[in-house]
């Protein structure tokens, strides 16, 4: 069973002068019920976009292209309407970047919770008060910090907060994008463990994060992407434990944490605007030939010309 | 957005036509500011008389074009004026905080609790009328919204990292006043003293109409306006109408620029009408 | 050696987010300073750089006590230090093209144009930044780029001591990698002591020479933050 479908994702941005950004590039992946896909990569890689992509939140000068299903309704197709009636709360909730901003600054977390349940589910008078409540126990959000301000609300709470908010529709897919910015590694491993509880209580969640670590805490799978493109697609404990990466980046991006090597891949990441011919990421490959000049295509979960071998391949080695 | 775009080209044509006109009519046109004809008094507009004649029969055209010139001068530098006195006190209020940000900004309360029209009038009333009076006055009256944005603002970049780097970096006091701090206000100072030229020039034909302005026998809006009054009585419609759109389609014109101008620098606030 | 003695500091006199706290690097150590966010550990870093007065304490820099601060201590104590910050854009200068940016210090100290370009290009090749992004300005890098600018700054007087407030903890692992290999690179060749404030523990440990706990800097802890609830 399939709850969001994306299919050749493209995003372009028209600049002025015309030039032409390639924010995202014939991006696929499926995610099911249950399952929680890591969606990794440095800022500027297109992953932020992807997810306003889904919402219908990109800006006037973007043009989209492919599919992206939840369940028959076609998240680039659909109009404006239909996304902020159906959409938006209801089939995806979205867990914000930066959770005090999300949250109105000069009202209460419970008048905020109320009206949510309100608008979603049409909830009114006394039962209002109950069904608020229930909605906050859900995102572990304590009940006696309801009557709070944003500002008076620690990191982890206002998380928990705007996670209530987004689970208040009981949406079957959540969008949680950098959920853990700025937030300290035991706030880091609260936050993505309670998200990782909302995906077993049956809700498809996708992650988009810079932070590996957060990623291999709690994904099922992982999503590389690197210059708009999705490079590799692996099974979790494959791609962080052994025989790790198949793509060359994505093992790059692995030996550059603290825990590991500590080593930088060389270089920058090209420009969105400014794309190399053929593979993005051959000027700072190891492996990178001749052959690099085509842009590989995503087979077997890898769009390397050069991968590292598989499980199989290399249990045979 | 087209519209917008349409409105802004309007005002840029409006804002250029004005300029051109003031400059190359009277050079071409001399204006003798006592010439009376009376035997030419009242006329409707016509072919020798675009604008038609006033109660003493002077072309209105002309006068309207030389009164503008009064005015755009008086706004131009008053705005001018104002900018760069509320620039100075506000940046220095919010570079130096302390007791000298509480005395200038005292300082400003206290201008501010006089009504702006008052105090205009009582500035021109101390000197004979004139251009410069009248220019002091509204100079002295209007530099106070300035010195309060440009204060608000250089205060809260005084609390940007980038001013510790530059401090850490060695840089003194005047070069983090000059390099960082005055550049970043600029654009608000520039845009207030914009906005300031419209406002100006109605201070400017209020005074004038109230009599306290430029001297009666001067080619000013104001005057205009107010000489106008007896023969609106009488029916005699041109010597208000034309004067009164002079005033309000250039101040509008500049008005727009300076919208525009505020959207390009804030794309969230939306523009609306200051005068 | 640099050491911060009993110094306590915050915005607001009555209630100081740093307490009496007690600090060392020696010259050439990396020392770093590890707590929740929210905790003070930017101020004191603000307060190590001389960026920020501490209502109580002093800070000796190589047995010579501060002067003043901000603009009130001596030019030469304040470029004793250098100083990178989280978020590179509220580090920057928006005006200003990356190449004046990493120039900064070096013409606010009356150095010429010529001096300043030499060096910038020099820091521009230590942390990877091209001719070409060095003509750009703020808006038009990305905040990885940009730090790699302000990292670059921080480098271009030749700081005593390098104050990294957080400077990876918006960027990706391999520049957090890349940055960290030049400041290492620096303070190999030019002996500096660096104290990085943080909330990484994995970084921090793989890092540094020593990790200081912010609890343990504290004398009590239960009064570090009394308003927020957690």
């Amino acid at each position: 069973m399939t709850v969001l479908d994306v299919r050749d994702l493209s995003v372009r941005f028209r600049m002025r002068g015309g030039r032409e950004i390639a924010a995202v590039t014939e991006a696929s992946f499926r995610l099911g019920p249950g399952e929680c896909l890591a969606l990794v990569g440095e800022s500027g890689c297109g992953k932020s976009v992807l997810a306003s992509a889904l919402l219908g939140l990109l800006p006037g000068n973007a043009r989209t292209e492919g599919s992206a299903l939840l369940g028959d309704l076609d998240l680039l197709a659909a109009d404006e309407r239909t996304l902020a009636r159906t959409v938006r709360g209801r089939r995806v909730g979205l867990v914000p970047q930066s959770p005090a901003a999300h949250l109105t600054p000069v009202r209460t977390v419970r008048s905020q919770l109320e009206e949510t349940v309100r608008e979603l589910t049409g909830v009114r008078g006394r039962v209002l008060r109950t069904a608020a409540e229930a909605a906050a126990e859900r995102a572990a959000f304590p009940a006696g910090h309801l009557d709070r301000y944003p500002h008076q609300l620690s990191g982890g709470l206002a998380q928990r907060a705007a996670t209530a908010l987004a689970l208040v529709g009981d949406a079957p897919l959540l969008l949680a994008d950098e959920p853990t910015t700025g937030l300290d590694r035991d706030l880091v491993d609260r936050t993505v463990d309670e998200l990782r509880r909302h995906a077993d209580a049956g809700r498809a969640l996708l992650m988009i994060t810079h932070d590996l670590a957060a990623a291999q805490r709690i994904a099922d799978r992982v999503a590389v992407m690197y210059a708009g493109r999705i490079v590799e697609v692996a099974d979790a404990t494959a791609f962080f434990g052994a025989p790790g990466p198949r793509h060359p980046y994505a093992r790059g991006l692995l030996d550059a944490l603290p825990e590991r090597a500590f080593t930088p891949i060389p270089g920058m990441p090209p420009e969105l605007g400014d794309l190399p011919e053929g593979c993005a990421f051959a000027a700072r490959c190891p492996r990178a030939a001749a052959g690099c000049r085509a842009v590989p295509d995503l087979a077997d979960g890898v769009a390397c010309h050069h991968p590292h071998p598989a499980a199989e391949e290399a249990s045979r080695a | 957005m087209g519209n917008r775009i349409t409105r802004l080209r309007a005002s840029g044509l409006v804002v250029a036509a004005v300029v051109l006109a003031v400059l190359v009519v009277p050079l071409a046109f001399p204006l003798d500011e006592q010439a009376v004809d009376l035997a030419a008094k009242l006329r409707q507009p016509g072919l020798s008389h675009p604008f038609g004649t006033d109660e003493v029969g002077r072309d209105l055209l002309l006068r309207c074009v030389y009164g503008l010139r009064v005015s755009l001068l008086v706004g131009v530098v008053a705005a001018l004026v104002a900018t760069v006195v509320g620039t100075a006190v506000g940046a220095l209020a919010g570079a130096l905080g302390g007791w000298a940000d509480r005395a200038l900004m005292r300082l400003v309360d206290l201008f501010s609790s006089v009504p702006h029209l008052l105090l205009g009038i009582f500035v021109v009333a101390l000197f004979r009328p004139g251009v410069w009076p009248v220019i002091a006055s509204v100079a002295v009256t209007h530099w106070l919204s300035t010195a309060r944005i440009v204060r608000a603002e250089v205060l809260s970049l005084r609390t940007r990292p980038y001013i510790d780097a530059a401090v850490s970096g060695g840089a003194s006091r005047w070069r983090v006043a000059v390099r960082h701090l005055l550049p970043g206000v600029l654009p608000q100072a520039g845009l207030a003293a914009v906005l300031m030229i419209p406002h100006a020039i109605w201070h400017e034909s209020a005074l004038s109409f109230l009599g306290l302005g430029l001297p009666t026998h001067q080619a000013s809006l104001g005057n205009m306006v107010n000489s106008a009054r007896g023969s609106l009585l009488a029916g005699d419609w041109w010597p208000t109408l034309f004067p009164g759109l002079f005033i309000i389609v250039p101040t509008l014109a500049v008005a727009g620029l300076a919208g525009a101008w505020r959207e390009r620098l804030d794309p969230r606030r939306r523009s609306e009408l200051t005068l | 050696m640099l050491e911060l003695r009993g110094i306590t500091a915050g915005y607001d006199p009555r209630d100081p987010v740093v307490r009496d706290v007690y600090l060392t690097v020696a010259d050439g150590e990396a020392v770093g300073l590890l707590g929740p966010s929210g905790c003070g550990k930017s101020t004191l870093a603000r307060v190590a750089a001389l960026l920020h007065r501490p209502t109580a304490g002093t800070v000796v820099i190589d047995g010579e006590p501060a002067r003043g601060w901000r603009h009130r201590a001596p030019r030469e104590q304040r470029t004793a230090f250098g100083v990178v910050f989280q978020q590179p854009r509220q580090s920057a200068d928006p005006r200003l093209r990356l190449r004046d940016l990493i120039a900064e210090p070096l013409r606010a100290s009356g150095r010429s144009r010529a001096e300043a370009a030499a060096r910038v290009g020099e820091l521009a090749a230590a942390v990877g930044l091209s001719e070409e992004l060095l003509a750009r300005r703020p808006h038009e890098v990305s905040d990885g780029q940009l730090q790699r600018a302000c990292l670059a700054r921080a480098l271009v007087p030749r700081p005593r001591w390098l104050i990294c407030d957080e400077m990876t903890a918006m960027l990706d692992a391999s520049t957090t990698a890349a940055l960290v290999a030049v400041v290492e690179d620096y303070r190999r060749e030019s002996g500096a002591g660096l104290l990085v404030v943080g909330h990484d523990a994995a970084l921090l440990d793989r890092w540094c020479d020593r990790t200081v706990r912010w609890s343990t800097l504290v004398p009590n802890k239960e009064d570090a933050s009394p308003r927020k609830a957690t």
